[in-house]
């Protein structure tokens, strides 16, 4: 019977051709005799596509971690965090400041004269910092706003000013010279006999800083072309040109003016003291001369596009980098991988490995799987990932603390949160040790305030709260609570508020189980909600419809809290949405974000984090820490000169950077055992 | 025969409109914006968010929204949200990474069903008819994901074989035989999980139209007129249970786009229903909607092909 046949054969040769295959694939222990391909092949896991392949456009963790490799910025990070060049080999920050002189008295020139004199006969350090003092003539600067009403014309007319050169910035200087000459110099009223809206935008005062940076000679672009100056201005261009939607726009928007001096050589001039402004030129450098206006329109035509729309962010560009870093784009296959191949004329001497591959895998079990079988050599493994594989001798462990923390924030408009012995009691309420021994496996440490652990800007001599109900209770009577039938009341008011979070972190979760147990010990009437984080961060945070929350802040390197922190941030969908206000906090935060001086910058950030950690307009719960696992086969390869070549351990750096040396990473065919020559 | 047509075609044409209005509705009635729109990111300003939602049109009101979407859906213009792509390359691009899974599980699950049902139900109430019944509730029962990962972590531990993505990494360089080989091995798991449930399913159904016609009086009648035990049943009964089956041949062509969402996120390969999935997650409005139009169209598309293919395969109904 035929159609019988037909039923049991053809499973049978599917299933036998299917299993088959079984032998054709290369086995754990046979990865890397196949072709010996893998052993030059970095393969990192990620849960995640990268979205777009430009240091300017992209907004994601995967996207940043591609352009890191194929784009160099003028500066990085050096291994202690300190600034140091890549495609700019040195640099000099210095500074112009103007003021418009009070002339009921003195005039201009008289007064330029007079500082000049007190220069010269008073040894003031500050006074030496001033290169030269000039009195510049009345100037019409236009408004960038208005520019396209052409007819229209707005903007500022200035009086005689008077410039003076810095050779360092000094965001005191005006008070400065207010406080060590007798007479006035600086206008300081407004009222000058000029139009309404001409004063409205006019600077008394204004310092400058400036930026010049000597750039790298002889570095090539991946497709051969050299690397000047002109690149660096494009990148600025691009940022600011509205029809490309960057989103690092508001990092470059201090910027005055960017001019080239010559190739080598290029100097920013910056609207106002803005210190972290410096940082923003880690961002990666885009080649002019594939992005410049004639080769997008050519582009735009090939690809029938209408003009007026074509922008940076469709270029094909973006699923096709070219810049300067150590690794070449090859291939890009969406949510499968991407590939990038050395760069062998890097300007640093080109990377060991000789492709770097970015394969995404979106689930954090079978990275496991993946990474068990040796298909990728890394991934974001979690706590207890690690632990499973901790111990096995093929893999080696990495660990360090995050950049950021989790907190529970207070609504500080609300009763009773705006009593800060209130915030202190609830926060002395919880066992933050507990919170991370149980919940997060240990792999947590104590933070006190706003700054990141590992940089200087953390003030390490403030003490976490402790943890201590029984002072928490004084701390509510002092501040008018009495606990009556086991509950806190005040006033004939019963002490009960809500706490929030977003829907499906489980972590915060488990933490508010805990603080809400916590704090019904000490009488507290807490209920407890997850809301989807859409909805979270509309009807809740920017409403600024909540009483308490738990979220976590991931920070930056900069210690820039303006936005967090600062008073003028508290409105309705502002970051500052706890509602602290505090006038000292306010100025420390404008000193730091003006301080170019790494030291003075330490100073004022210790005594605003003793501030911030005093008031607790948060409870700060914990830092987490992050693990990492890699193949024991992996190491350091160092070349020496006399041509020999060694092993080295691969270490983390202060900051917890494991992947610092990636450059010089390679993997051996068996674990290397260190010290020994190769 | 051709007023049916145009009454069909008009019918589906409206479905397919109607469709589109309360799926473009959905989405955005639904919380949350394009990822692109953080709120909580430090670095945008209120501007930058205004600028996003102005180029994704999200500043218009909605009626004006969906002629503009719909406008560029059909003059192929549209783009991604996420990575400013063409929508339509790259919906191919996917589709043609999930066609071999489709097949290989269609065919498993067709190639499997069959065997298993008629065999079960010539052998009513035997051990292999309990056997198979067993297994296939407990097929049905389990999550598939549960199920993928108890595959995959058996496949690692014990086979040390690789099984994610599409295929091995570094052997770019090895000869055809082994590349397709390789190919087929990455396929076996990830087809054989799509199948199960399927299979399960299918299986029981064939059992049950197979005891159906088994007992219905035609039988009787090749019976008795002295016909052979297999011929009657492969050839009378099966071809008359068979029937309801080539119907829902034109159903599964839906399927080749929602299928497949868990499988392929578990086994990382870049098919549609990852395409999908992740569409959603960042709230990617022109892929999202982009496949579920095109997923209305394929299922009225389906149906249309089940009611021709009906009429086709039996001669009893006319149209």
């Amino acid at each position: 019977m035929i159609v019988k046949r037909i039923l049991i054969i053809t499973p049978l040769v599917i299933i036998i051709l299917l299993l088959q295959s079984y032998f054709w694939v290369p086995k754990f222990d046979e990865q890397f005799m196949g072709s010996g391909k893998r052993l030059t092949q970095y393969i990192q896991g990620s849960i995640g596509d990268a979205q777009i392949l430009n240091p300017i456009l992209h907004a994601d963790s995967s996207s940043a971690a591609i352009t890191n490799k194929i784009f160099d910025g003028l500066i990085d990070r050096d291994r202690d965090l300190t600034y140091r060049g890549r495609l700019a080999s040195s640099w000099k920050i210095t500074a112009e400041a103007f003021f418009i002189p009070y002339t009921k008295v003195l005039s201009p020139e008289k007064i330029a004269e007079k500082i000049q004199n007190v220069k010269n006969n008073l040894n003031l350090s500050w006074l030496d910092n001033i290169i030269s003092v000039k009195v510049i003539p009345p100037e019409k600067i236009k408004d960038p706003r208005n520019s396209s009403k052409q007819n229209n014309w707005s903007g500022v007319h200035y009086p005689k000013r008077i410039k003076l050169t810095l050779k360092k910035v000094d965001q005191n200087l005006f008070n400065k010279i207010k406080n060590t000459f007798s007479e006035k110099l600086i206008q300081d009223d407004y009222s000058l006999n000029e139009s309404q809206s001409n004063t409205k935008r006019l600077k008394l005062t204004e310092q400058n800083p400036i930026i010049t940076f000597d750039l790298r000679k002889g570095v090539k672009f991946h497709d051969g072309h050299e690397f000047d100056a002109k690149d660096v201005l494009f990148t600025y261009k691009s940022i600011m040109d509205n029809k490309n939607l960057s989103p690092r726009k508001s990092d470059f928007e201090p910027i005055k003016n960017i001019q080239i001096v010559n190739k080598n050589k290029i100097i920013i001039r910056y609207k106002r003291l803005y210190s972290p402004a410096f940082g923003t030129w880690t961002i990666g450098i885009l080649p002019e001369h594939l992005l410049n206006k004639e080769y997008l329109t050519k582009e735009s035509k090939t690809r029938k596009i209408d003009q007026k729309n074509f922008n940076l962010r469709i270029s094909k560009f973006n699923r096709h980098p070219i810049g300067t870093g150590p690794f070449k784009f090859k291939e890009w296959r969406s949510d499968e991988l991407i590939k990038l191949e050395k760069n062998k004329n890097y300007w640093e001497g080109p990377p060991n490995y000789s492709e770097f591959i970015y394969r995404i895998i979106p689930d954090a079990l079978t990275q496991e799987m993946a990474f068990y079988t040796g298909t990728i050599d890394s991934y974001g493994a979690g706590v207890h990932q690690v632990n499973r594989l901790k111990k096995d001798k093929r893999f080696q462990v990495f660990s360090g603390l995050s950049f950021g923390y989790t907190y529970i924030g207070y609504n500080m408009r609300r009763e009773p949160f705006n009593d800060p012995r209130v915030r202190k009691a609830l926060g002395m309420a919880i066992n933050t040790k507990q919170i991370h021994e149980f919940i997060l496996n240990n792999q947590a440490e104590n933070i006190t305030g706003p700054f990141i652990k590992q940089g200087p800007h953390y003030n390490k001599s403030v003490r976490p709260i402790t943890y201590d109900p029984k002072q928490a209770i004084k701390l509510l009577n002092q501040a008018g609570w009495e606990k009556k039938n086991g509950i806190l009341v005040k006033n004939g008011k019963k002490f009960s508020f809500k706490l929030l979070t977003n829907h499906g972190n489980d972590i915060r979760k488990s933490i508010a189980t805990v603080v809400q147990d916590s704090w019904k010990k000490l009488g507290i009437a807490v209920t407890f909600d997850t809301v989807e984080w859409a909805v979270f961060i509309k009807k809740y945070i920017n409403q600024l419809n909540f009483d308490a929350v738990i979220l976590g802040w991931s920070l930056g390197l900069e210690p820039d809290l303006f936005q967090i922190w600062h008073s003028s941030q508290t409105n309705k969908g502002q970051l500052n949405f706890v509602g602290y206000k505090n006038k000292i906090a306010d100025d420390l935060i404008v000193k730091i974000r003006q301080e170019y001086n790494l030291k003075k910058q330490i100073t004022y950030a210790h005594k605003l984090h003793r501030i911030i950690a005093t008031d607790q307009p948060y409870t700060f719960l914990y830092n987490s820490k992050w693990t990492a696992l890699l193949d024991r086969k992996i190491a350091i390869l160092q070349k020496a000169k006399n041509g020999k070549s060694n092993a080295k351990k691969i270490t983390a750096t202060k900051t917890g950077s494991y992947s610092f040396d990636f450059n010089k990473w390679i993997k051996f065919s068996t674990s290397p055992s260190f010290e020994s020559k190769f | 025969m051709i007023t049916f047509f145009i009454r069909t075609c008009l019918f589906k044409l409206v479905t397919l409109v109607i469709i589109s209005i309360v799926s473009f509705l959905i989405i955005h009635l639904a919380p949350g914006e394009p990822s692109q729109i953080d709120p909580l990111n430090p670095r945008f300003q209120k501007e930058d968010l205004e600028r996003y939602r102005k180029t994704f049109n999200l500043d218009k009101p909605l009626h004006i929204q969906y002629f503009l979407f719909y406008k560029k859906f059909f003059s192929g213009k549209l783009r991604s949200f996420k990575d400013n792509q063409p929508v339509f390359p790259k919906v191919w691009e996917r589709f043609m990474n999930s066609l071999p899974l489709f097949i290989v599980g269609t065919i498993l699950t067709w190639g499997l069903a069959f065997p298993l049902g008629v065999s079960s139900s010539l052998k009513q109430d035997s051990l292999i008819d309990k056997g198979t019944t067993l297994f296939s509730y407990l097929l049905i029962s389990m999550p598939s994901f549960f199920l993928a990962y108890l595959l995959i972590i058996g496949t690692v531990y014990f086979l040390q074989t690789p099984v994610l993505g599409i295929q091995t990494f570094g052997q770019e360089d090895a000869s055809f035989l082994f590349k397709i080989n390789d190919r087929i091995w990455h396929l076996v798991l990830p087809s054989l999980l799509g199948a199960t449930a399927g299979i399960a399913v299918l299986s029981r159904y064939v059992r049950a139209q197979m005891l159906e016609v088994i007992n219905q009086d035609f039988t009787q009648t090749a019976h008795s007129k002295g016909l052979s035990q297999e011929r009657v049943y492969y050839i009378h009964v099966l071809r008359n249970a068979a029937l309801p089956f080539v119907t829902m041949f034109g159903l599964i062509l839906p399927s080749l786009i929602g299928g497949s969402v868990i499988i392929e996120s578990i086994f990382a390969w870049p098919g549609m229903g990852r395409l999908a999935f992740e569409a959603i997650l960042t709230r990617d409005y022109p892929i999202i909607l982009s496949l579920n139009f095109i997923s209305a169209v394929l299922v009225v598309l389906g149906t249309f092909i089940s009611d021709i293919l009906l009429v086709a395969v039996d001669p009893r109904i006319r149209l």
